[in-house]
């Protein structure tokens, strides 16, 4: 089942088209990876669709449904959760209170059971000491708590924006074990943003690459990382 | 075992409270009221607060609130007592009408709006002279509410503290917190997870302006006349921020703590020299926004439980 889809997506800033006319679809139980080089609008692409910023033309749909403009938290309460490249924790809430924010507003939960959904969730990503500050924090600790915040959300389309940047290998391989089981359990559709290929090879079923706001190929890793214009885009023009 | 403390220092603050009028004369209960009053305005502006948005037009939407409440008795023959929640509901209307055009701006814009608001109602109310008294303000033909007795005044300030109070703590302890605190710490954060920024800070702005129209209700019908000058006077607006500041903000206790000692080194201040008190204000808010940011309650916290490293 596609639970989400764009159609000639673009978002130009003045003269820069940072997205242009990206079209692709995402499946239910899928995780997709969403590679390009720096500055290939990734990011701005995962903004679209979560509602961070409005495309200057083409449509986004989920589940069917046009949700081209409507605003963010809207789509967070259909179903679609993200993380950020640069970490965003709630420095005035404890770790578990942040979890708890998702479910509560995206979910319309009380506080009694967005805690044990917060907890749940805490739990499945080995998440433990719920009460601290998020000053106490790791660095692995803060990724796993915006996962977590996410995955409060109950949603079923996810988005991972670079979770694996700043982590030693040990981490990566125990996240990209902890995102596999939770997107097979939980049926979602996950989006993974990384510039490590060996985390997008082990982790995905499928890639999109864009190169300057344009998608350029779509495929399984294996097959996308012998594309000559792949290679030419990270690599650069041979001269 | 600080919960514990926290408990017992609030439950002999409140059995003072109750108690006071028996104990007290005339005068300590004047000063009593003053700083109930200045309490609740900190607690109301504080609540705003801790979704990082800085209002300072407490004193406007107080001073309309005290302007409806002694014109609806004058003009519409309401009742003294039942003009107060009228007044609460004004405020809060207009809270309603002003915040959906202002609530889009942030930081520095969305507080020099604020700061404007008292002045232009207070030039509205200066000019509509018919209605409003003008600049020479307005009597209640029956004047002060409840013959001015003094326990009875007393009580209507501890009740108009009390909504405040509930009003706090209930935001404390509801989606509130949740809501305020997830959009000052990252708006962008907040919305992906489903809050409804705007919603949430239109709500807080509804509740915090109403109750902050009924403190002007209450006021105006202690004294039974309004004069423009008087209940849209800066005062209404910095002293609650000052006393916030110096207790601590982003919670109850601060407001509560800064409103008690400013309070009452003011009053006392008043007496060996007149209008010093506001040099001291000024000099306390510096050496608070220099030294510390989270207040004497802030500080406080700090000092309980030292020594904890941050993991990096």
């Amino acid at each position: 089942m596609t639970k989400l889809r764009t159609e000639h997506l673009t978002r130009a800033f003045l003269g820069l088209v940072a997205v242009n006319d990206v079209s692709f679809s995402m499946e239910e139980g899928e995780i997709l990876g969403i590679i390009g080089p720096n500055g290939a609008g990734k990011t701005t692409f995962i903004n679209l669709v979560s509602g961070i910023i409005m495309p200057s033309s083409g449509t986004v749909e989920y589940k069917g449904r046009d949700i081209t403009y409507l605003p963010a938290h809207d789509r967070a309460r259909l179903g679609i959760a993200r993380t950020y490249q640069l970490i965003h924790p709630l420095e005035n809430l404890s770790l578990i209170q942040n979890v708890m924010v998702g479910s509560i507003f995206a979910k319309g939960n009380g506080l009694r059971a967005a805690r044990a959904k917060a907890e749940e969730v805490c739990a499945s990503l080995g998440l433990t000491g719920l009460d601290r500050d998020t000053s106490k924090l790791t660095i692995l600790e803060i990724k796993k708590m915006e996962i977590a915040r996410a995955l409060a959300n109950e949603p079923e389309v996810l988005f991972l924006d670079e979770v694996m940047a700043g982590l030693n290998s040990d981490e990566t391989r125990e996240l990209i074990a902890q995102v596999q089981t939770i997107a097979r359990e939980r049926k979602l559709a996950v989006g993974v943003v990384e510039h490590v290929m060996g985390v997008i090879k082990e982790l995905t079923h499928r890639v999109i690459v864009l190169e300057a706001g344009e998608l350029i190929a779509e495929g399984p890793y294996e097959e996308v990382s012998k594309n000559p214009r792949v290679i030419e885009a990270y690599l650069g023009g041979a001269a | 075992m600080n919960r514990n403390l926290a408990r017992v220092v609030a439950t002999l603050l409140g059995a003072l409270a109750v108690a006071l009028p028996a104990l007290a004369g005339a005068y300590p209960l004047q000063v009593a009221r003053n700083v109930m009053l200045y309490m609740a305005l900190a607690i109301t502006w504080d609540m705003l607060l801790r979704s990082g948005q800085i209002s300072f037009g407490i004193a406007g939407l107080f001073g309309l609130g005290a302007y409806a409440s002694i014109l609806g008795v004058i003009r519409a023959g309401m009742p003294a007592w039942a003009s107060i929640p009228f007044a609460a509901a004004f405020s809060a209307l207009a809270a309603l009408l002003i915040g959906y055009l202002i609530l889009r701006l942030r930081g520095m814009y969305f507080s020099i709006v604020t700061l404007a608001l008292a002045e232009i109602f207070r030039i509205v109310i200066h000019n509509l002279h018919d209605f409003t008294g003008g600049p020479e303000g307005i009597v209640a033909p029956q004047g002060v509410i409840f013959g001015g007795s003094a326990s009875a005044l007393y009580w209507l300030a501890l009740g108009g503290l009390a909504v405040a109070l509930g009003a706090s703590i209930w935001f404390e302890r509801s989606k509130f917190h949740f809501a305020l605190t997830a959009i000052r710490d990252n708006e962008i954060a907040a919305s992906t997870s489903g809050v409804n920024i705007f919603s949430w800070l239109l709500a807080t702005f509804v509740i915090t302006s109403g109750i902050q129209g009924l403190l002007g209700g209450i006021f105006v019908q202690s004294y039974g006349f309004a004069t423009p000058d008087s209940v849209f006077s800066a005062d209404f607006t910095l002293l609650p921020l000052a006393m916030a500041l110096l207790g601590g903000i982003h919670g109850t206790v601060g407001p509560i703590m800064g409103a008690v000692l400013l309070g009452v080194a003011s009053e006392w201040l008043k007496l060996q020299m007149p209008y010093g008190h506001l040099v001291v204000y000024g000099i306390i808010i510096i050496i608070v926004i220099l030294f510390m940011p989270r207040g004497l309650y802030g500080l406080a916290r700090k000092m309980a439980r030292p020594a904890e490293g941050r993991a990096e």
